[in-house]
């Protein structure tokens, strides 16, 4: 399981392998935790979040924003979460810690997550995802 | 040149209906060739979808700073029947005014060089980056006259002079907000964060004019060279994103309900006139209003520290102007041998109205708008003025800075911030910002230059130069 960026001139591009839908999701949880808090995350408060959408892209897409907004209205950092997904409906429990000046903020605020290149795709050897994170 | 693309003038391209199925009007743009070498493909095709939304009129528009963005490639302009046409928050973006501001000080360049304690006191002052929270308590009625009466609130609330409102954009504040149609989650993110800076190419910067190219519109506009400034360069924060995001999944439905075809699901659009679309606008205004607010509350920040550690007035430090450049607007205009309502969309795009058009400020109705293009982080920035040309070409619109040309990921890896700030404090300029990512993410190197791009606008006739100015401080997030 992993994920980096990859060169996108405007925006935060990152590309992510996993070897099934949930991980990939993960991954993709950690790449937006990591662009915004830099890398020192830990866990402690559990936040459970769940989401319905119509396709994997939307279903991304709605579950990062989400995130996107409880950790800033609730002050936290998420280091890592466990995902389910049955068809298009996901359950997800977030763990993480609450935003600390000292460690957290190497990073730079996101936007909003888009469908501009927003690719999931899935071959015998897993699941890869292009994602582009507006900054 | 992208095949398929014809020039039409030494610096204006056009893309012809046809370059991809369904475009309703041609794509038109504005670029030098040297900038042409680092055109986007995708940023042209961009271009060409939006050009076949339904009610479009006369072309799809780019400025020269036109680069890939989402659904509207960013740099995009195009406006659209009330009646036939659609709004979408791709022709807007996620930070719905994103804007600038430029204020004049009393002070000379020989007051504030080396002064590390103003460009620290500012830091200290207006809270830049992620996590931040404003030090205002805002409640929920509070925010609510926020999104309702923009700029004006932040001054009736003691935040500036009723002069500023004057030195605004719509008097900072667009009429057609509806704050019923932000939703709880966009407020939870905007009460904490009234007068930050936010991050990313967000700055504040101290300046001082080096340059005067046009001494008529320089004097109307208050400038004069050697005096400093300062520009504020942010949006709508957390508010304005979210309102984006949750207009985005109603429009995607809408875009099915009112059976649009899209070559790009990024361009989810509803009619104008739609409750989906009103409800869209309405919430857009709310979040712009509550972005002049924020520049305001910045600009309120900023003044009373130079007050303070220079011992100058605060009515020294007139507003120039502050123009939005993420934004939709219903304006009057001609098209088409006709004139009336149209809805014109902006992303990364600035409105520059030329001499006798709506909305001036007062003394400058013969001299036109002022347009100000904030720099990358160590190069100038300018200020130009809106012309006649503008409003028969581009529905009075030109660009809005100078666009990335190196990723975030290449900058960091060529660059250390450390060394930029080193290089830059030899030049004589201060930075401060929270990390040293954030000012190797912004390093000159990363951007085009924007000489090149104003230098297009200027040409092409759709702005004129005025003035250039050249970072002392900056403040980053």
């Amino acid at each position: 399981m992993s994920f980096f960026e990859v060169s996108h001139t405007a925006d935060v591009k990152i590309r992510a392998t996993a070897p099934t839908l949930e991980t990939l999701f993960s991954e993709a949880l950690a790449a937006l935790m990591q662009v915004l808090y830099g890398p020192d995350r830990n866990g402690g408060e559990k936040q459970e979040i769940t989401i319905d959408a119509e396709d994997a892209e939307s279903l991304l897409r709605d579950f990062l924003s989400e995130v996107l907004f409880i950790a800033e209205v609730n002050g936290l950092v998420f280091s890592d979460a466990k995902i389910h997904i049955r068809g298009c409906h996901l359950v997800a429990t977030l763990d993480g810690e609450p935003f600390d000046r000292s460690r957290h903020a190497l990073g730079t605020e996101v936007k909003g997550i888009s469908y501009s290149g927003l690719v999931i795709t899935h071959d015998a050897n897993g699941y890869m995802l292009d994602i582009v994170f507006d900054v | 040149m992208i095949d398929g693309v014809k020039r039409i003038g030494t610096n204006e391209w056009e893309v012809p209906i046809g370059f991809i199925p369904g475009m309703r009007v041609p794509g038109r743009f504005f670029l030098s060739e040297s900038l042409g070498r680092i055109l986007e493909p995708g940023a042209v095709q961009q271009l060409a979808n939006v050009a076949t939304l339904p009610g479009i009129i006369q072309h799809a528009l780019a400025m020269p700073d036109i680069h890939w963005g989402y659904g509207f490639p960013i740099g995009g302009v195009a406006a659209f029947s009330l009646e036939e046409g659609v709004i979408s928050p791709g022709g807007v973006g996620f930070d719905i005014n994103c804007g600038v501001r430029l204020f004049t000080t009393p002070l000379e360049y020989k007051d504030i060089t080396g002064r590390r304690d103003v460009v620290d006191a500012l830091f200290n002052a207006v809270p830049t980056g992620v996590g931040a929270k404003s030090p205002l308590k805002v409640s929920s009625k509070s925010l609510d006259d926020i999104m309702t009466k923009g700029a004006r609130w932040a001054v009736e609330a003691g935040y500036g002079m009723p002069g500023d409102l004057e030195r605004c954009e719509d008097k900072g504040c667009m009429r057609q907000a509806d704050s019923s149609n932000v939703s709880a989650k966009a407020k939870q993110r905007g009460m904490p964060q009234g007068g930050t800076l936010g991050s990313g190419n967000h700055f504040l910067e101290l300046q001082v004019v080096k340059e005067v190219f046009d001494h008529e519109s320089a004097h109307a506009f208050g400038l004069a060279v050697g005096q400093v400034c300062c520009m504020i360069h942010c949006g709508s924060r957390g508010l304005g994103h979210q309102v984006c995001t949750d207009h985005l999944k109603i429009l995607e439905q809408a875009t099915r309900k009112y059976h649009i075809t899209l070559p790009d699901r990024q361009l989810a659009c509803a009619p104008i006139l739609s409750p989906e679309g009103k409800a869209y606008f309405g919430a857009m205004a709310a979040s712009a209003n509550y972005a002049w607010a924020n520049r305001q509350m910045i600009m309120h920040a900023a003044r009373t520290i130079l007050a303070k550690t220079f011992s100058i007035g605060y009515d020294e430090m007139p507003l120039v102007y502050d123009v939005a450049h993420n934004v939709a607007k219903i304006e009057e205009h001609q098209y088409e041998g006709k004139h009336g309502e149209v809805c014109v969309h902006r992303k990364g795009a600035t409105r520059a109205f030329g001499p006798d058009a709506p909305d001036l400020p007062p003394g400058l109705a013969k001299i036109g708008q002022p347009v100000i293009i904030p720099g990358s982080m160590g190069t100038s920035s300018y200020v130009l003025r809106g012309t006649h040309t503008a409003m028969e070409k581009t529905f009075g619109s030109t660009c809005h800075g100078a666009g990335r040309i190196m990723s975030r990921s290449q900058a960091k890896k060529k660059l250390s911030g450390r060394e930029i700030a080193a290089g830059l404090l030899k030049e004589g300029i201060i930075v401060r910002a929270p990390n040293e990512n954030a000012i190797a993410d912004e390093a000159p190197e990363v951007y085009k230059p924007s000489e090149e791009v104003v230098n297009v606008v200027h040409e092409v006739g759709i702005s004129r130069l005025v003035a250039r100015l050249i970072p002392v401080g900056v403040i980053k997030g």
